[in-house]
């Protein structure tokens, strides 16, 4: 078998069983990724017993871990950048949105509050208005006003939020990917 | 580290699909080698002596000014 041929081999044994999971998933049974996993695996290890080419050497592993290791290299920084830039938006207030409360005075007797979400690091002037809502009574707030209130502030920090959490997802992987390495680092310094 | 694999190649009449076969590793490897861009480990170095039946210093040759703690490193 020629090079060329046992690569079609592989992404087509790859795809075929990509394809068998994602449906088992979809349709519930857990068995099929089971068995077509280990199958897979021994097509791709049959095919590549018969590749009379030589696959790799010393050279071809030396690139892979040169590559591996700039790989590293350049997700560690440009991960930790953004994992720091993201998690700012969750710390830092001139990042996140203002919110004012109003309350006034009203000639029956009661007491209302407009709260006003504007726009992050600007002044509360009407034109970085994004959005409002009133309390007609705040001495008699119902259920449903509560609620409203509740989802107005949630949803005021929401986007913050979620961008805080990609970039506490993308650190625990930094972690996740240096502690393994540090691993491996330890296991061939041993070996070697 | 310079080499005199193309030499001793066309010497004996050898293609580098022949010589990789014989060395254990790939055409692109001798490719490398033969263009002075990949200096081999010191056991590829004897195998592939071996397969010219020649020593070692027939084939490479170490030179301080590249090789040396001050030359450029080939890492």
């Amino acid at each position: 078998m020629k090079r060329i041929t046992y690569l079609f081999c592989t992404i087509l044994t790859v795809s075929v069983v990509a394809a068998m999971i994602g449906w088992s998933m979809a349709a519930g049974n857990f068995l099929v990724p089971l068995l077509a996993i280990p199958l897979g695996v021994i097509v791709v290890l049959a095919c590549r017993q018969n590749v009379k080419e030589k696959l790799e050497d010393e050279r071809t592993c030396r690139i892979r871990s040169e590559a591996a290791l700039r790989t590293l290299e350049v997700l560690v920084i440009a991960g930790a950048i953004a994992t720091v830039i993201l998690y700012s938006y969750v710390v830092s207030s001139p990042l996140s949105p203002s919110i004012t409360g109003t309350v006034t005075s009203n000639a029956d007797g009661t007491n209302s509050m407009t709260i006003n979400l504007y726009k992050p690091g600007t002044p509360s002037l009407p034109e970085n208005l994004i959005r409002s809502t009133t309390i007609r009574d705040i001495n008699a707030m119902n259920e449903s006003e509560a609620g409203e209130y509740c989802t107005f502030v949630r949803e005021s920090y929401r986007e913050n939020e979620n961008r805080g959490l990609v970039g506490m997802t993308i650190g625990s992987t930094l972690v996740i990917l240096i502690v393994t390495f540090g691993a491996f680092y330890l296991y061939y310094n041993r070996k070697y | 580290m310079k080499n005199r694999i193309r030499v001793l190649r066309a010497e004996r009449e050898m293609t580098q699909e022949q010589l990789a076969e014989l060395a254990g590793v790939t055409r692109n490897t001798i490719i490398s080698m033969e263009k002075n861009k990949y200096s081999p480990s010191l056991k590829l170095g004897y195998r592939i002596a071996h397969v010219f039946g020649v020593g070692i210093d027939d084939v490479f040759t170490y030179e301080e000014a590249i090789d040396g703690p001050s030359g450029e490193d080939d890492s």
